[in-house]
């Protein structure tokens, strides 16, 4: 029992958690370090110390997909093809429809871009509508601007399709490699483009000289990437620890991967890199959340485990909050500010 | 475990056999079930339920060594779509283009983890014109490749021929698959009962079933049309050996094997192991015991193409406990 009491220390003393009845796509905070957790059933819960929390319906059927939006709000997609925007006060606005197709994938830039990927086709707005639509092969798997925005990364079958934003004419730089892609990330410095694939790996491409990265020996299929402030790591769900590849040193070719957090044989479900420091935290498939220190090993339990896998997981931009959601619909977040 | 997970029928059949007035049957019959039905987008008719999603098809190779693993990619991003709103539907249908290959649909449901995880295959329908079936085998792989996959096949538009011609056709199609199970009917009149929610991947059951004319003499003819063999043993299974060989054989062979299903005796083990494989791909599992007294028969089915049956006999022979 006094293992349980520990990994609910944080959460009892610094944090909240509810049960909001349905499936967390994003425990999503926005710009300015405001909290939503958005639901597959259309629902997004605006999160707060004090009680009650408010909600508001962005989509009647169901949610997909949750990201922040420019530079404060957020923004979802739905299975009914709409693309919404929900204001920090409340406000729900239909910024595009596509007529019942599912938006599998939304991302955003605070320098007034936002995506939706709907099956093979990647629609890109701005601040006063849409810019423009990009065509895949396939259906887009994942989505992801670069750190400036310059550049957007679609994941498909056999690739990737790295495009600029602001090209006159567009034309994809195509990153091949056979599988179907999802997941995809770019490494902070834009630098590197590391995709999750079908088959239990990684790949990735340095954007230089096309090298190619396989990384793999996952037990499982990786859903969340997500590389440290500064790039030097990659941290990686699908196995039962945190999996960090070197983005240093030559790396990660040739290195053997650092993991952390491991041995109660449940699968991490998802990673999120703190913003500034070179802490990952992580949640497990049977709903436990933890914050591991890299350099050290040292693991610091947040949430205990509740039997949900963990779903959501990600750091406010101040670095100052952690918010995590699960399968089932728990949702919560913890104050690491120092007092 | 099982319990949570969501039973998936998968619908084939060729252009204009009557799969979507079934389709549409099954969603109008008064039965307070929901589901969530996943269509390919040239759909011939129009679908009425709540949740509708449209599927491109599309199929991509695994990179896994298995030179014939394709699976379903917009399958398996549609299934975790629907899994994140459990509560809402009570199964799901998936509708597959008239000249689809059923394998990669039935891959999706060995290969990802997490369509396992999410969902169990119930039972492949394929809906088959009882007038023009003779003709389609004769010019298309797919359309025997249909009814090999199937374990239900409805045998449509049964007003269009005669009693003669319907056994006929009934005889052809056990030819080629003689365990799926056959349901006459004319527009797609088949009780909902008869398609959705049995269970059919239950291998036990289908291999109770013992087609007699499966019995015959070992010979081994080279064609390209799809048949299949069985074979029994009564000694135990040695684990290793089965395991062994099977690899091999389906590495070697598993192109031509269109569905492998077998139930197993192993040495010193009171539980029976279900086993199966589409192509390359294996998966198998412990189901019950076996009661006091009863036979401790091995059975394993092949169908496919140019089956070597004496060295599949012998193959399968081999793998029984020395002593």
């Amino acid at each position: 029992m006094a293992e349980v009491a520990e990994s609910d220390f944080l959460l009892a003393q610094r944090g909240v958690a509810r049960e909001l009845g349905a499936w967390v796509i994003g425990a999503v905070f926005d710009a300015r370090n405001r909290l939503a957790f958005a639901l597959a059933d259309g629902t997004l819960h605006l999160a707060a110390t004090e009680e009650p929390w408010s909600s508001v319906t962005a989509h009647d059927a169901g949610l997909l997909s949750a990201c922040a939006d420019m530079q404060e709000g957020w923004l979802t997609g739905g299975d009914d093809g709409t693309l919404m925007r929900t204001a920090p006060d409340g406000t729900v606005t239909k910024l595009a429809d596509y007529k019942g197709k599912w938006i599998d994938h939304v991302a955003a830039h605070d320098s007034g871009l936002r995506a939706a990927a709907v099956g093979k086709a990647l629609h890109l707005l701005g601040p006063g509508g849409p810019l423009k639509t990009l065509t895949h092969p396939s259906s887009v798997g994942g989505i992801a601007f670069d750190a400036k925005g310059k550049r957007v990364a679609a994941s498909h079958y056999n690739g990737a399709s790295v495009w600029f934003v602001g090209a006159k004419e567009d034309k994809p730089r195509v990153l091949e490699w056979k599988g179907s892609h999802h997941a995809i990330a770019f490494s902070p410095d834009g630098t590197h483009v590391v995709t999750a694939m079908q088959e239990p790996s990684l790949h990735g491409w340095r954007l230089t000289d096309g090298q190619h990265m396989r990384m793999s020996g996952y037990p499982g299929k990786t859903r969340s990437l997500s590389f440290t402030a500064r790039g030097r790591w990659l941290a990686t769900s699908g196995a039962e620890s945190i999996v960090l590849w070197p983005f240093f040193g030559g790396g990660p070719m040739g290195k053997a991967p650092t993991e952390l957090a491991g041995g109660d044989e449940v699968f991490c479900s998802a990673v999120a890199c703190h913003p500034q420091h070179e802490v990952v935290a992580a949640g497990f498939g049977d709903g436990l959340v933890l914050i591991a220190e890299i350099a050290s090993g040292k693991v610091v339990p947040v949430a205990p485990p509740t039997g949900s896998p963990v779903s959501a997981l990600s750091w406010s931009p101040n670095g100052a909050l952690l918010a995590f959601g699960t399968e089932t619909g728990r949702a919560g977040f913890v104050d690491l500010a120092r007092r | 475990m099982s319990d949570s997970q969501i039973p998936v029928t998968v619908l084939t059949g060729y252009l204009g056999a009557g799969k979507t007035t079934l389709l549409n049957r099954i969603l109008s019959e008064n039965h307070g079930r929901k589901f969530a039905v996943v269509i390919n987008e040239f759909g011939e008719l129009g679908v009425d339920n709540d949740l509708v999603v449209d599927a491109d098809e599309e199929v991509f190779e695994m990179n896994n060594g298995c030179i014939c693993c394709t699976v379903r990619g917009d399958l398996i991003r549609i299934i975790g779509g629907l899994m994140k709103r459990k509560g809402k539907f009570d199964g799901i249908i998936v509708e597959t283009t008239g000249l689809a290959d059923p394998a990669p649909v039935a891959q999706t449901f060995f290969v990802d983890d997490d369509v396992k995880r999410a969902t169990k295959l119930d039972a492949i329908v394929t809906v088959v014109d009882a007038k023009h079936l003779p003709a389609r085998l004769k010019d298309s792989s797919e359309a025997q490749e249909q009814i090999a996959f199937a374990d239900i096949i409805v045998l449509n538009k049964m007003d269009l021929v005669s009693p003669a011609e319907a056994d006929e056709v009934e005889a052809l199609i056990k030819q080629i698959n003689p365990y799926a199970e056959i349901r006459r009917s004319t527009k797609s009149d088949v009780p909902l009962d008869a398609v959705i929610g049995r269970d059919a991947f239950n291998l036990a059951r289908i291999l109770e079933k013992e087609p007699e004319f499966l019995s015959g003499e070992d010979h081994h003819e080279h064609d390209s049309e799809v048949n299949s063999v069985s074979f029994e043993v009564s000694k135990p299974v040695d684990a290793e050996k089965f395991n062994a060989w099977i690899s091999q054989l389906l590495q070697t062979k598993g192109q031509d094997l269109l569905r492998t299903k077998g139930i197993l005796h192993y040495a010193g083990d009171k539980r029976r192991f279900a086993f199966q494989a589409v192509h390359m791909i294996a998966d198998g599992d412990y189901i019950g015991e076996v009661k006091e007294g009863d036979p401790r028969r091995s059975k394993i089915v092949f169908i496919g193409r140019d089956l070597n049956r004496p060295q599949l006999r012998r193959g399968f022979e081999a793998c029984q406990v020395d002593a």
